[in-house]
């Protein structure tokens, strides 16, 4: 597990929630796919809710991103709606907890 | 007033190296090998019952047995794990750490002149605590080349007219050795047969990496004769809550009771609300173990290659390797090793004159910490061993 940030990676990520409409016989499939192709794409997934995917976007810097969404996503014919999240800390991820592990503070002697 | 200080208590001898401690305590940049405590934190979920336990208003004085609860728990865990049953009211005290146990346990049995029989190397307060009770503390030396074991013929020997309990403390600090249950069972014997008290100090027992841990008070006939004392403090990191337990026969327990409830009154509230959530969270403890596993064969293969002898200690979190090749005593090699390459031990010679050539060297820091200080060590001992 590495932290991005510690690492001094800069990508930058964003999550970003979709309406979508579905289609005859394909429903939420079909369009999903189709954005799940996109590089950028890391992650797609169907959520209940507000909203109908919600996708997960990685680029080298926010206008980057910007742009992707803009220029890729928000024109496909059955998305209706975008709202982009950009990701600012992450403190835990896939069950790890990115900060230092906690030491106490101890005595260097004690019998 | 001239005798301001009671003669019982002058005439303990205060640690000779209190100086070489002072300076470890202030180095900087030092890495210290010294700690007789867990680095790891203790675990969220027993801090966070206790501050929930803190926001419900629990701040107030327990049963001085401590909390039904937690005697409960304890009575189930200990059967559990080790097939003495122990009843919740009478047979179980909850105590401020092992310390207060220990303390209560030899007050509870002791008359003066009574002789208590104590291992060593051992940990450092067995003998003071003896002699503040009013009985003589007798030493058996234990060595490597009994793996630092404590051997019945060598038990036996000391037995007198006037011996009224053994101190058996397994896994031990600092050694890191362990007694295995045929050990244990010829121990048993010889106790029977001279019909002595037995105080049984388990703290690292969870802490066994080879083998399983037997509980003393699970052998034959031995539960009537053991007062078994053990904690949180090492294997579920909660040192600095001081909480422990004393479990045997109602009779005793009755008596360390009288005493605890003068001196004591309880275990603070706080303390016990979280270890009653500790004995419900031991993956944790499984992965503490599994990382102490990890670190000791890392300790005991770097400290052979830089050149010393080292014993393969089965439990606790300790190695202690000799320095006798170094020509230095283990308080000279203490000294030096941290004024030269900043890494502190503990000479041997603090836990009995028979620990003397050796130095402890806790296993309880990070590897990153534990392969810096072999390097300094290794550095150390070139201009030693050459």
């Amino acid at each position: 597990m590495i932290n991005p940030e510690k690492a001094g990676i800069d990508a930058v990520q964003a999550l970003i929630e979709l309406k979508v409409s579905p289609e005859r016989n394909t429903g939420y499939d079909s369009v999903a796919e189709r954005i799940s192709r996109f590089p950028e794409v890391k992650s797609v997934r169907l959520v209940s809710g507000e909203y109908d995917l919600l996708i997960v976007v990685e680029g080298n810097t926010m206008k980057e991103v910007a742009y992707f969404v803009a220029e890729k996503i928000a024109p496909l014919e059955q998305v209706r709606n975008t709202v982009t999240h950009f990701l600012l800390k992450t403190y835990k991820e896939n069950g790890e907890i990115y900060e230092e592990e906690e030491k106490g503070e101890r005595l260097a002697v004690t019998l | 007033m001239s005798d301001r200080v009671s003669d019982r208590v002058r005439e303990i001898k205060g640690s000779g190296i209190r100086e070489f401690f002072d300076i470890a305590q202030r180095m900087e940049g030092a890495i210290s090998l010294g700690v007789g405590e867990p680095d790891f934190v203790t675990p969220w979920s027993i801090r966070e019952a206790c501050i929930f336990s803190l926001e419900k208003g629990y701040t107030s004085y327990t049963s001085n047995w401590g909390l039904l609860e937690l005697r409960e728990s304890l009575s189930d865990r200990i059967y559990k794990e080790s097939g003495v049953y122990y009843e919740p009211e009478g047979e179980i005290l909850i105590t401020t750490g092992v310390s207060e146990a220990f303390d209560l346990a030899l007050r509870a049995i002791v008359n003066p002149g009574d002789e208590v029989i104590l291992h060593e190397p051992s940990y450092v307060s067995y003998k003071p605590c003896t002699t503040f009770a009013g009985g003589t503390p007798v030493c058996v030396d234990t060595g490597v080349e009994d793996e630092f074991k404590l051997r019945a013929e060598k038990l036996e020997e000391k037995i007198t007219a006037r011996t009224k309990a053994v101190v058996l403390s397994y896994p031990s600090n600092p050694t890191g050795a362990t007694l295995g249950r045929k050990d244990l069972e010829a121990i048993a014997d010889v106790v029977n047969e001279h019909d002595l008290l037995v105080i049984s100090d388990e703290i690292y027992g969870k802490l066994t990496y080879e083998g399983e841990h037997t509980c003393f008070s699970s052998l034959n006939g031995m539960k009537e004769q053991t007062i078994l004392l053990n904690g949180f403090s090492k294997a579920y990191a909660m040192t600095g809550w001081r909480i422990g337990y004393a479990a045997g026969n109602k009779e005793i327990i009755e008596a360390m009771m009288k005493i605890h409830q003068y001196i004591m009154l309880c275990t603070p509230i706080t303390a016990q609300m979280a270890a009653v959530e500790a004995l419900r969270s031991d993956d944790e403890v499984e992965r503490m173990v599994s990382e102490y596993n990890r670190r000791r064969r890392l300790m005991v293969e770097g400290l052979r290659e830089i050149g010393l002898s080292c014993f393969e200690p089965k439990g606790a979190f300790y190695t202690f390797p000799s320095v006798e090749n170094t020509g230095l005593t283990s308080e000279e090699f203490a000294k030096r090793l941290l004024l030269e390459e900043k890494v502190v031990v503990i000479p041997g010679s603090v836990f009995g004159d028979c620990g003397e050539g050796f130095v402890r060297c806790s296993y309880a820091v990070s590897q990153y910490e534990l392969k810096e200080a072999l390097e300094r060590m290794g550095r150390f001992l070139d201009n030693y061993l050459r």
